[in-house]
């Protein structure tokens, strides 16, 4: 990693990056009703100013030897051993999720207008989407671990406020302790990493962290590398902690195209990328973060075959390209520039089809059921158009984003050229063809067919203000692959974090390996025509299906398997060990609260009420602590 | 007759009044017990002191005297109030905070 | 026989200890002479004076380090900085008991605690608006005892600092206005406890005399050093440690923690939640590391132990709490057990340097003023039967007062350890301090436990913004002066102390020695 230089000139504002829609959120949030009317449009000013001072920082820096620079922010701590300083590295890894955050934060921000339009806490949703911006830049933009930390446990609270944001719907809130759950299980894994990392180097700058890597012994390093992991997995949505990201959709859809399709939940794969100094000295994180990915890949996939719920069907999409982008990284430094620039074209599309699925919704009363969908293209062509082009960049049709960027995934993956690299590669593939089953099958179901609507739906086209931002990102899905590919490689571009690109050796021929993966997605595009296309779609669906389908439908038994994982255990344990009923127990979420909720409630029965039960604690301990002593000292 | 017993004898009422807190019910009673264990602890104390050939624990007693009057004074104000509630000096009937 | 000679005494020394007595001793003569009309501004008065002075005249002696009064105290910078922690949360406490406000019968301090409850007398003083002044002299005396307690250098004053504050602690948990059983039962589970576990210290005391024969800190360190350690020593060390434990509510000696604070009157519950606690780890620091601060492989252990039961005790039972005073019961216990996961950095010794016993003062001073507020909150949200405190009737507070709410969410994501609030800073501290010391497998618990507890905080939370308010719910009321200064000192405390804790900590830092 390079050296950065202090920052001069624009890079030293890139503090104002966060600053601006952090000072957004707080007049939001703290000027109450009175900002109602012109609420909205400070909440897109502010992200748009932050966008268009990424783009001249960026341009800045492009032109130092380096390519980064170190902007000296405050010092938070400093006494005596204590010393943590807070700081920004601007650098092209920062720079590239700075550009996509503020970009696609832009469009999804103007677009909120018209979709919030009649929604009596549009001013609330602004702010806690500011907030959101504001922690997810801190995210990327912090230098050190702990800076990081702050962002990630930032914008796990704005997709929590933001999840639950139509809080009255008992489905909402119930997502939105699911997902704050299950996320804390990864910071407590990203927590302990912090802490791994002061007690053996005491720093968590980036820049002392990956300098002293190599003092590190090698248990050390693969336990960081599988906290690190840990953490990637609970705000990625991957396995095993992937169940919380579907739900989330709870929340309104431009919630879901910004937080949980394009910006916040690629978090882990940033993580992971900054800690490649780390993963590059340990190959067990680095094949566990590999094993992650293509098991996360295939769920995403045979899920997202399953439901008739179109922001769901989105979201398990979601789920499975990001762990695409998790094998990606996996891979060590050929796969780098490749998960990156996925992300980046993943992001523009996958925020593309989620706005159209807002707009459909929009124009269908705020149906999600796919089966009540059909014969749209004609009563809305602009979006019909727009998530078309989303969906062929999305399935890999040549020459669109998707085809450059997940290719390069998968022929990284065959290079590795041993077995290993094979099967990767295969299931990489086969994830493709699904993906293109998947998405065809919603393509057919919403915009092809004969109208299955609800007697009073009177589709209509969304106004300008939400179709603007759609074209835009169009226009990015179908562009962006190329661009970041061949006209200016991501991977040069990133040359001063992850060192020179190396000169890839082909096992398999590129062209071959297009050709396959072409070939593949198109079988799963016929596929998708035979079961769906040609026939009736029923109204319901139906109940007698084969046991894969049932499966995959299940989510594949996530919440069961979580449920006989943690919560049955927890509950024989809890009655194995009482007497006493443990109905007081509520129907917890999680399998751990469960147990701890029951133990709680067990312990709690020692607190009698009764001063004599106390004293002889309070007696018992003391017997205890004396033992203890005297046992210390004889022996 | 060594000072040992004392000593030991400081210890036995000690624990007889620990254990008196534990069985007893009668809040005053327990009280008392609890005034036994300072007790038990100003003969430990006044048998250091003479061990040691010092005025220090003999002193020291004085002190805890004048605590555990102070602290008659106001254990008695507080059970008599709830006695005078309850009609009962049991600590057993106290029992509307748990769990 | 000897000439006695008058030990020595430094009068300026022992001003901030004066200071409060005298305040204390003030407050008793007017509420034995002064008229009663105007007796509660004048004694309000008297109290902040008293404390305020206190505060002062600790700042005023800031770097000093000197034993005075014949070896019995010692005044130096870890006692100073406690002292001042002490006195100034106590000023805000009594700030709290002077809210007018709130109740309609203008005090949450019954007129006559003797009168019986339930008696036609009680019911006619329950709406008198007679104000009871009582509880000023009383919380100074315990604000008094609790400096003391931190600037003990002998065994004797430490026990008898530990009589003066509990005694008065005794007294005014029994005082509520409102659901008087409870808090007069909360008074009798307290003060024998309180006894009780007095009883232990005292005779790990006598132990401790017997072992060295003397009971100066330093005359011990200085024996433990040389003669290792008799088994009369080390009981004495236990009893002495189960002494204070209790008052630092650490379990297994924390089962009185929940019932008083739930039953003693709010404001009461802020001040032992806030001022106790620190009192409490004042001492436990001062006879760890001084008198026992060379012999620290034989506590070590015992240390480790139960800060682990305190977490997880804590944190555990407190997800199925549903009334809220005494889910902040619980929070008390677990952040004793991360306040000794500090504790057992002691680092370098007592002569400064290790980062334990800064890391330790400087969670005390966050984790007072943010219980302090917290219970600050609850005195608001109130219903006709007093203040409510059952976890439903908080549900969609934020509809109903977006501020109360605002605020209270600042105080538990502060408890919780969210950064950017003083919790984290403080949490942070302690944990990094152990891990310098090579304790990583409490940290690890502690780190567990912490995110177990932050479940049940998160949960009020969610209930206060994402659920519909109950039909019939409890009224906000719009604190008097009292309670707003207290309340934004302590909301203001806690984010500058997250935000940019920088010179606190290396005013922790400096102050970090002890002398004696």
């Amino acid at each position: 990693m390079a050296e950065a230089a202090p920052a001069e000139g624009l890079a030293a504002a890139a503090w104002l990056l966060i600053a601006l829609p952090m000072a957004g959120a707080a007049v939001l949030l703290l000027a109450g009703r009175r900002a109602d009317r012109w609420g909205h449009l400070l909440g897109c000013a502010t992200v748009l100013a932050a966008f268009l001072l990424g783009v001249l920082i960026t341009v800045d820096v492009a032109g130092l030897p380096e390519r980064s620079a170190a902007v000296e922010l405050f010092t938070f701590i400093a006494t005596g051993s204590l010393d943590v300083r807070a700081g920004l590295l601007v650098d092209p890894l920062s720079l590239a999720f700075v550009l996509l955050i503020t970009g696609v934060g832009s469009l999804i921000h103007v677009y909120s207008v018209g979709y919030m339009a009649h929604d009596p806490g549009r001013r609330r949703f602004f702010g806690y989407l500011n907030l959101f911006v504001a922690a997810m830049l801190l995210l990327v933009l912090g230098d050190s671990f702990v800076a990081l930390y702050v962002g990630w446990e930032g914008v796990g609270l704005a997709s929590y406020l933001l999840i639950a944001f139509w809080y009255r719907r008992p489905a909402a809130a119930t997502a939105a302790k699911k997902a704050f759950i299950m996320n804390r299980v990864g910071d407590v894994g990203l927590a302990l990493a912090i802490f791994v990392m002061f007690a053996q180097l005491g720093t968590t700058s980036f820049e002392g962290v990956f300098g002293s890597v190599e003092a590190l012994a090698g248990g050390t390093l693969t336990a960081l590398g599988l906290l690190l992991l840990l953490g990637a997995c609970g705000k990625s949505g991957q396995f095993p902690l992937q169940s919380w990201l579907p739900d989330a959709m709870e929340g309104p859809t431009p919630v879901s195209a910004l937080i949980h399709a394009a910006t916040m939940v690629t978090a882990g794969v940033y993580l992971i990328a900054r800690a490649a100094p780390i993963y590059d000295q340990t190959p067990t994180a680095r094949a566990a973060v590999l094993a992650v990915g293509a098991l996360t890949l295939m769920i995403g996939a045979i899920a997202g075959c399953a439901y008739d719920d179109i922001k769901k069907v989105l979201a398990w999409s979601t789920v499975s390209q990001i762990g695409y982008m998790f094998l990606a990284v996996g891979l060590g430094p050929v796969g780098y520039a490749a998960g990156l620039a996925h992300l980046l074209t993943h992001g523009f599309f996958k925020a593309g089809l989620f706005l159209g699925a807002g707009s459909v919704m929009h124009a269908m009363g705020d149906q999600v059921d796919m089966r009540r969908f059909g014969g749209l293209a004609r009563k809305v062509p602009i979006t019909f158009v727009t998530f078309g082009l989303g969906y062929l960049a999305l399935i890999g049709f040549p020459f669109l984003s998707g085809y450059f960027t997940k290719d390069a995934i998968i022929e990284a993956a065959l290079d590795r050229g041993d077995t290993w690299g094979l099967v990767l590669g295969g299931v990489a593939i086969l994830g493709a063809g699904l993906t293109a089953f998947y998405m065809t099958r919603l393509m057919l179901l919403t915009f092809a067919g004969k109208a299955r609507w609800t007697d009073d739906q009177h589709p209509h086209e969304s106004p300008p203000v939400m179709t603007v931002p759609m074209i835009l990102l169009a226009v990015g899905s179908v562009g962006a692959g190329f661009v970041l590919v061949s006209v200016a490689p991501l991977a040069d571009w990133l040359e001063p974090v992850f060192g020179e690109p190396a000169e890839p050796e082909h096992v398999i021929a590129p062209a071959l390996v297009a050709a396959v993966v072409t070939a593949v997605a198109a079988a799963g595009v016929v596929a998708a025509w035979l079961f769906v296309g040609r026939r009736e779609v029923p109204l319901t669906a139906p109940a007698r299906v084969s046991p894969v389908t049932r499966a995959a439908r299940n989510a594949l038994y996530a919440d069961t398997v979580n449920e006989s994982l943690f919560m049955r255990p927890g509950q024989w344990l809890t009655r194995a060990l009482v007497w006493v009923d443990n109905r007081g127990v509520d129907g917890a979420v999680n399998g751990l609260a469960a147990a701890f909720g029951g133990s709680s409630s067990r312990l709690g029965r020692a607190q009698t009420g009764f001063v004599r039960t106390y004293a002889l604690g309070m007696l018992g301990g003391a017997v205890v602590v004396a033992g203890a002593l005297l046992a210390v000292t004889a022996g | 007759m060594t000072l040992t017993w004392y000593l030991v004898l400081a210890a036995i009422l000690f624990t007889i009044g620990a254990a008196g807190v534990l069985v007893r019910r009668n809040a005053i009673v327990v009280f008392m017990c609890v005034e036994l264990m300072l007790n038990s602890v100003n003969l430990t104390l006044v048998t250091f002191a003479r061990a040691t050939g010092t005025l220090d624990g003999q002193v020291m007693a004085f002190f805890v005297m004048v605590v555990a009057a102070a602290e008659v004074v106001v254990g008695l104000a507080i059970i008599m109030s709830i006695y005078r509630t309850r009609r009962s000096a049991s600590v057993d009937d106290a029992n509307l905070l748990k769990y | 026989m000897g000439d006695i000679t008058a030990p020595d005494l430094s009068l300026a020394a022992l001003a901030p200890l004066l200071f409060v007595f005298g305040a204390a001793c003030v407050g008793v003569l007017v509420e034995a002479f002064g008229p009663r009309g105007n007796r509660q501004p004048v004694q309000l008065a008297v109290a902040l004076v008293g404390t305020l002075g206190g505060l002062v005249s600790v700042l005023l002696l800031a770097g000093r380090g000197e034993v005075t009064a014949g070896g019995a105290l010692a005044v130096d910078g870890a006692a100073l900085f406690l002292q001042a922690v002490i006195a100034g949360l106590g000023a805000l406490s009594i700030l709290l008991f002077a809210e007018r406000a709130l109740d309609p019968a203008r005090s949450a301090f019954v007129t006559s605690a003797a009168v019986p409850v339930g008696s036609p007398r009680d019911r006619e003083q329950a709406m008198s608006p007679r104000v009871q002044t009582e509880v000023y002299p009383l919380a100074t005396f315990a604000i008094g005892g609790m400096m003391l307690f931190a600037a003990s250098n002998d065994l004797l004053i430490m026990f008898v600092a530990l009589e003066v504050l509990s005694l008065p602690l005794y007294l005014i948990s029994g005082m509520a206005r409102r659901r008087r059983l409870l808090s007069q039962e909360a008074a009798v589970k307290y003060f024998l406890l309180g006894a009780f576990a007095s009883g232990f210290f005292l005779y790990g005391l006598a132990l401790v005399y017997g072992a060295t024969g003397s009971i100066r800190l330093s005359d011990v360190r200085a024996y433990a050093a040389v003669g290792g350690a008799d088994v009369l020593l080390v009981l004495g060390l236990a009893l002495l440690v189960v002494g204070l434990m209790f008052k630092a509510s650490v379990a297994p000696f924390h089962t009185w923690t929940p019932d008083v604070y739930q039953g003693a009157p709010t404001p009461v519950t802020a001040f032992m939640a806030a001022c106790t606690k620190v009192a409490a780890f004042a001492a436990v620091l001062r006879l760890l590391y001084v008198a026992f601060g060379t012999s620290e492989w034989t506590w070590r252990p015992l240390v480790y132990g139960i800060a682990i039961v305190s977490m997880v005790v804590g944190a555990v039972l407190g997800l199925t709490q549903t009334d809220l005073k005494r889910m902040l019961a619980y929070s008390s216990i677990a952040h004793a057990g991360f306040l000794l996961v500090g504790v057992i950095a002691l680092g370098a010794g007592s002569d400064g340097g290790g980062s334990g016993l800064s890391s330790t003062m400087f969670y005390l001073l966050a984790y007072g003023l943010t219980t302090l507020g917290a219970f600050a909150v609850l005195t608001l949200v109130r219903d006709g039967d007093g203040e409510a405190t059952h976890l439903s009737q908080w549900a969609g507070l934020a509809q109903r007062s977006p501020l109360t709410a605002a605020i209270m969410g600042i105080f538990l994501l502060a408890l919780a350890g969210i950064p950017l609030t003083s919790g984290f800073t403080g949490k942070f501290a302690v944990f990094r301090a152990a891990i310098e010391d090579g304790a990583w497998p409490l940290v690890l618990v502690a780190v567990l436990a912490s995110a177990v507890a932050a479940f049940f905080y998160v949960r009020v939370i969610v209930l206060m913004y994402f659920s519909a308010p109950a039909e019939e719910g409890p009224t906000v009321g719009v604190p008097g002066l009292p309670t707003t200064i207290a309340l934004a000192v302590t909301v203001t405390a806690t984010l500058v102390l997250g935000v940019a804790p920088g010179p606190v900590l290396d005013l922790a830092q400096r102050a970090a020695i002890f002398v004696g």
